[in-house]
């Protein structure tokens, strides 16, 4: 889910070639979550092999990689160690809205309602070990390196950009700006059409680059001000206060300085020192390695037609021309871009 | 308007020229002849090409832009023979480029060409320039090509260089000044390209033909040709690889 900050930063449009060149650590669970989400047939069932094993993951990896790597961007996928404890309660909240999407899916089905059929699933989508697993096996074979966090994904993939190792973070939840990434980059593993929600219209989703600076100076505040202001909106690790959207937050925060000050001011609203405390922690001094190395190798073809067409029946037609984009792609691993001069 | 009657090959030249980088380019026309300037989505490599109106049998235009599918292109490209004329007519009514061979017609939709950006050219520091026959760079690139992806060229004050080196084998092709055409260089320099797209910027050119190259220390390369007996040009830019690993 994440923090709801997109009122609160300006967003530049960008195109895939405005990254080339440049490397991109990408939270793993973020696209992975998109792509079994997305990846759907028309009535919601996700792409399954011929033994009824989901394979949306293995398809979003592969192909919507080959077109990052095509364009000469450097992905490294970040995956999430365990959760903290505070984010138990969002996971059993999220567990509990994926059965009800569930039984929705199924009612939905039932009656032959393919729309919502198809929304309802995208919601009921889960990451298990399997999935990760299996994504892990596929980048392998890809030669595209991931890194495993000690905790949040986001984290450690925000941490990568302020160590200078990654160019910028690749996430659809704004979370990296509150783990302190310069630039985040939205949109970089959605196909480039999207369907509206609820509607039969398509909308042009392009990548969208958020810097950490620009959206602090434009609202006049500092990072620490930033992650009070999502402590009010709610984030991973708490509720957040009913009534407080982005602007109405920001106000306040702006107005007292900080969360301690605005509590004194409206004794109304209960927040526990010791969970902002924690909360703070958690965005500002979050728990990271340095224990990593991102080296791009080459793809290992027979182990990637092996992962995907004899084990899940990909069609191999379909395989190789994205499987050659990472092959030339190799070439541009050690490429420098024309514009950097 | 824009009507023009041209020799097959000039066009087979344009596609040959662009066709590595791109599969749609925005045709710059005016009264003087055509340009067209395109970067391929990597952004490695560049080309700027240039066509007088003196390279077509017939030519008519105002200035205008066409976006053109060069796979399109070349698909009917392809069943013209050498010799062959060729008249390219744009039919503004319908938005298509119509294309005549002999009593072969082909009206060719046009794409937007709103959403293809003009790159700027990068700023590039080339101290030496050496003009070299166009055989000597195909045999080169060519033994290269067996043994790794990618070379380095170098120019020092007395020679031209092309070093390739793989796991086992390495290529090598030195050229002493008396063997080109024209040498110039203040020291030494050397840059390392990716042969894939080295070979693809001088392969259109005749053997007997001149190139010229401008070359930097872990810069582009700039590489110039004539196309159409001179009445053309061709500029590319090709950014270096890494060095190292």
């Amino acid at each position: 889910m994440g923090v709801d900050l997109g009122d609160l930063f300006p967003k530049q449009p960008c195109s895939y070639q405005d990254f080339s060149g440049r490397i991109i650590a990408i939270d793993a669970y973020n696209v992975i979550h998109q792509f079994l989400a997305i990846i759907r047939q028309r009535d919601g069932t996700p792409l399954k092999d011929a033994s009824g094993h989901i394979t949306s993951h293995l398809s979003g990896l592969l192909f919507r990689t080959s077109n990052l790597v095509e364009a000469g961007i450097r992905p490294v996928y970040v995956f999430d160690g365990p959760p903290h404890a505070l984010k138990a309660r969002t996971i059993a909240e999220r567990r509990k809205r994926k059965e009800q999407a569930e039984r929705d899916y199924q009612e939905a089905l039932a009656a032959g309602d393919l729309a919502t059929a198809k929304s309802k699933a995208s919601q009921t989508s889960r990451l298990t070990d399997e999935i990760l697993t299996e994504s892990k096996e596929l980048l392998l074979a890809l030669g595209i390196p991931f890194v495993q966090a000690p905790s949040e994904g986001e984290a450690q993939a925000s941490f990568m950009v302020q160590q200078g190792h990654a160019y910028a973070a690749g996430s659809q939840d704004f979370d990296c700006l509150l783990f302190g990434a310069s630039l985040l980059i939205r949109n970089l593993t959605s196909s480039e059409r999207r369907k509206l929600p609820g509607k039969q219209a398509y909308v042009t989703v392009l990548p969208e680059l958020l810097r950490l600076d620009q959206g602090l100076t434009t609202n006049g505040i500092t990072r620490e001000q930033l992650v009070d202001i999502a402590i009010l909106l709610g984030t991973d690790f708490n509720d957040g206060i009913k009534g407080y959207g982005p602007k109405k937050s920001l106000a306040a925060i702006k107005e007292h300085g900080s969360l301690e000050q605005m509590l004194q001011a409206h004794p109304e609203i209960t927040l526990p020192s010791e969970e902002i405390a924690t909360i703070r922690s958690m965005f500002l001094q979050p728990p990271v390695t340095t224990d990593y190395t991102i080296k791009w190798t080459s793809p290992d073809p027979s182990k990637v037609l092996q992962v995907l067409c004899e084990e899940h029946q990909f069609s191999q037609a379909r395989v190789t021309p994205a499987l050659e984009k990472f092959q030339k792609a190799e070439y541009v691993l050690k490429q420098r871009n024309l514009f950097d001069f | 308007m824009f009507v023009a009657k041209v020799k097959s090959d000039i066009i087979k030249g344009i596609i040959e020229v662009t066709s590595p980088l791109v599969n749609e380019a925005k045709f710059n026309i005016t009264a003087k002849g055509l340009s067209l300037r395109a970067v391929d989505p990597a952004h490695v490599a560049m080309v700027d090409l240039e066509l007088k109106n003196s390279a077509f049998e017939e030519y008519k235009a105002s200035d205008m832009e066409l976006g053109i599918d060069l796979d399109k292109l070349s698909g009917i490209m392809k069943l013209a023979s050498a010799g062959d004329l060729v008249t390219l007519e744009y039919d503004e009514e319908a938005n298509r480029l119509i294309v005549k061979i002999g009593n072969l017609v082909r009206r060719m939709g046009l794409i937007d060409t709103a959403g293809m950006p003009d790159s700027k050219v990068p700023h590039l520091d080339l101290p030496a320039k050496a003009v070299v026959k166009a055989g000597e760079l195909h045999k080169g690139v060519r033994a290269s090509e067996a043994v790794s992806d990618h070379l380095s060229l170098n120019i020092d004050k007395d020679s031209f260089e092309l070093f390739a080196e793989g796991d086992t084998d390495t290529v090598n092709l030195k050229l002493p000044r008396d063997m080109l055409l024209e040498l110039q260089s203040p020291g030494k320099f050397r840059s390392l390209f990716s042969i894939d797209y080295f070979s693809n910027m001088i392969k259109p050119v005749r053997s007997e033909d001149p190139i010229t190259i401008n070359l930097g220390n872990d810069n582009p390369i700039r590489v110039d040709f004539d196309i159409a007996e001179k009445n053309g040009h061709v500029t590319y830019l090709l950014a270096p690889r890494i060095e190292s690993e």
